[in-house]
């Protein structure tokens, strides 16, 4: 089966800081592949590059066979598909959950207020805040806030979901509740590409884990692999210090 | 305190802790001053109202008057009411002294400047004119928020040409004094066969130079939204137009609001300018008015209706600002 991301040699520099040298991965639908490294390893920068929030500097992506960078793409179309969760959460503090819910598959994907809701309703139940639905997101508590931003990145139906350090801004007692809710989408078949620092959750929860340094991959193999036989001495230092 | 050896005590520390105030700050000071001042005043009065050397004496006593009082007012150790006393009491010898040492008296100056008949005679005029001016007023601000809306969205786009073009806009518009402005709109245009109304002409200079503070208004707003918040809305598929839209417009709004009444105050108060194109706003009319009763009080009046249109206003304008203060949100969510 074609893999659902191609990334092919991809660079990003910014100005001096060659921050991506040469990252090449293949993902494979209702995979979850998770990235961990050193901060200024390039980890967020590659899944920023993938979905074209950062413009890469060279390489090709393929999504689902389409090299994104044609012409004649709709960035839009492609971002649509890429649910994207973010260190800081990013709910819009004008709306309400609900609100920031509905906001994207009525202008986007266009269906009507009254399915939107109906879609969103069933979607904040599913990460456990139904009766938040009408609070603003400065009356709801981090993890609270960043299980929002999972339900609105989800209410797009997207096929694939970047977490960008989803539990790296939240207090200790509230990561469990986000992982969770990661957890579940794992296990209904959701792609997921993951740049964490929860190694636990990762060692449970991923299919792949890629190491990465000074912008390439080092090392890569199953969670059991990388966890229990490192093979760079980087990796093992690595670990040595998170876990 | 006897203990305290950390502090040096100095002779001056000594004789404060023995009761010794400074002359200056002691009551007799302020009885024995008081007392030669208003002879002093007394001998100007009775001195005759021109002439070389009255001059001489009378600046001498405001200088000794004012420096008298600001030695009362800044003592911290006198009560409220002595220091407004004195400022009352100063105030009034000053506009006694004005009065007794200008050729007018007390009653021309009513007759001159509070004429309640010409007042009378010109109101219809001045009620225009102030039509005219609020007119104006809203007009401009009208056009000012359309041209600095537009610009201020069209640079968030980045787009290195058109921002050429904006900040050469913003750049004239604001480097060009108002009234030239009009002047070339009003006097030049015509020679290109554009002809516009002497109140089209006030409106749109008004509005060209506003706008061009109203998009920089515009664009501070922008920037105060979180690149977090446009990457998370771009992340959702929405266009660079959906999210100027739904996430942008609606935060800026709230941080434009503020300086944007200030600008709206100082906008209106500029159409003063618009009298010298021939437009009849109020002042305009004060002045009109004046030249023919020949007799200033319309000029009194147009001062009066100014305060009563913009003293609410600039309070308004600082109200705004307080209270958006207060419910500013949080930008991490």
């Amino acid at each position: 089966m074609d893999p659902i991301i191609k990334v092919n040699e991809l660079h990003k520099s910014f100005k001096d800081l060659h921050v991506l040298r040469g990252i090449s991965i293949e993902v494979q639908r209702s995979e979850v592949v998770s990235f961990i490294g050193r901060s200024g390893s390039g980890k967020s920068t590659l899944l920023r590059c993938i979905n074209r929030l950062e413009e890469p500097t060279g390489g090709e992506i393929f999504i689902d066979g389409v090299d994104i960078h044609e012409p004649y793409i709709d960035i839009n179309k492609v971002r649509a598909e890429i649910g994207m969760v973010f260190q800081s959460f990013n709910l819009f503090p004008h709306m309400t959950a609900i609100e920031n819910i509905m906001l994207a598959p009525v202008c986007v994907r266009k269906i009507s207020r009254q399915e939107a809701k109906e879609r969103g309703m069933t979607l904040l139940n599913k990460v456990g805040l139904a009766d938040k639905a009408d609070e603003f997101p400065e009356k709801l508590s981090g993890g609270q806030r960043q299980r929002v931003a999972i339900a609105r990145a989800l209410a797009m139906q997207p096929q694939i979901m970047f977490f960008d350090e989803p539990t790296s801004a939240l207090d200790p007692e509230m990561v469990g509740e986000v992982l969770d809710v990661m957890a579940l989408m794992a296990s209904e078949g959701m792609t997921m590409l993951i740049v964490s620092h929860e190694m636990g959750f990762i060692r449970e929860a991923a299919d792949r884990v890629l190491f990465l340094e000074e912008g390439k991959i080092l090392e890569e193999g199953s969670p059991d692999q990388i966890f229990n036989q490192p093979q760079h001495q980087i990796t093992r230092d690595f670990l040595g210090k998170v876990l | 305190m006897f203990n305290d050896y950390t502090k040096s005590r100095t002779f001056d520390d000594l004789r404060e802790s023995a009761g010794r105030i400074p002359y200056i700050r002691q009551t007799r000071f302020l009885v024995s001053s008081c007392i030669v001042l208003l002879l002093y005043a007394a001998i100007l009065f009775s001195m005759p109202g021109d002439g070389f050397l009255i001059r001489g004496v009378l600046t001498l006593f405001v200088a000794l008057l004012i420096a008298w009082s600001l030695v009362v007012i800044t003592d911290e150790m006198r009560s409220e009411s002595l220091k407004i006393a004195t400022v009352f009491s100063a105030l009034v010898l000053l506009i006694f002294l004005f009065l007794r040492f200008n050729v007018t008296n007390s009653d021309e100056i009513v007759e001159l400047f509070f004429n309640i008949e010409v007042i009378k005679k010109a109101w219809p005029y001045l009620v225009l004119g102030f039509k005219t001016t609020i007119a104006l007023a809203f007009w401009a601000a009208l056009l000012s928020t359309v041209i600095g809306l537009t610009l201020a969205v069209f640079r968030s786009f980045n787009n290195k040409v058109l921002n050429f073009f904006i900040i050469a806009y913003v750049d004239f518009f604001r480097a060009i004094p108002i009234i030239v402005l009009l002047m070339l709109i009003y006097y030049g245009l015509p020679f290109l066969n554009i002809r516009l109304s002497a109140f089209a002409s006030g409106v749109l200079g008004l509005g060209l130079n506003s706008g061009a503070y109203v998009s920089e208004i515009f664009r501070a707003g922008f920037l105060s939204v979180s690149k977090g918040q446009i990457e998370a809305s771009r992340a959702l598929g929405m266009t660079p137009w959906q999210t100027i839209q739904k996430v942008a417009l609606p935060q800026a709004f709230k941080s434009v609001i503020p300086p944007l009444v200030g600008n709206y105050v100082a906008s209106a108060k500029d159409t003063a300018l618009c009298s010298s194109i021939s437009i009849i706003e109020l002042l305009k009319a004060g002045t009109a008015q004046q030249s023919l009763n020949a007799n200033p009080s319309p000029l009194i009046f147009v001062t009066v209706m100014y305060l009563i249109l913009f003293v609410p206003l600039t309070r308004l304008c600082g109200y705004i600002e307080v209270k958006m203060k207060k419910t500013e949100r949080k930008v991490n969510v």
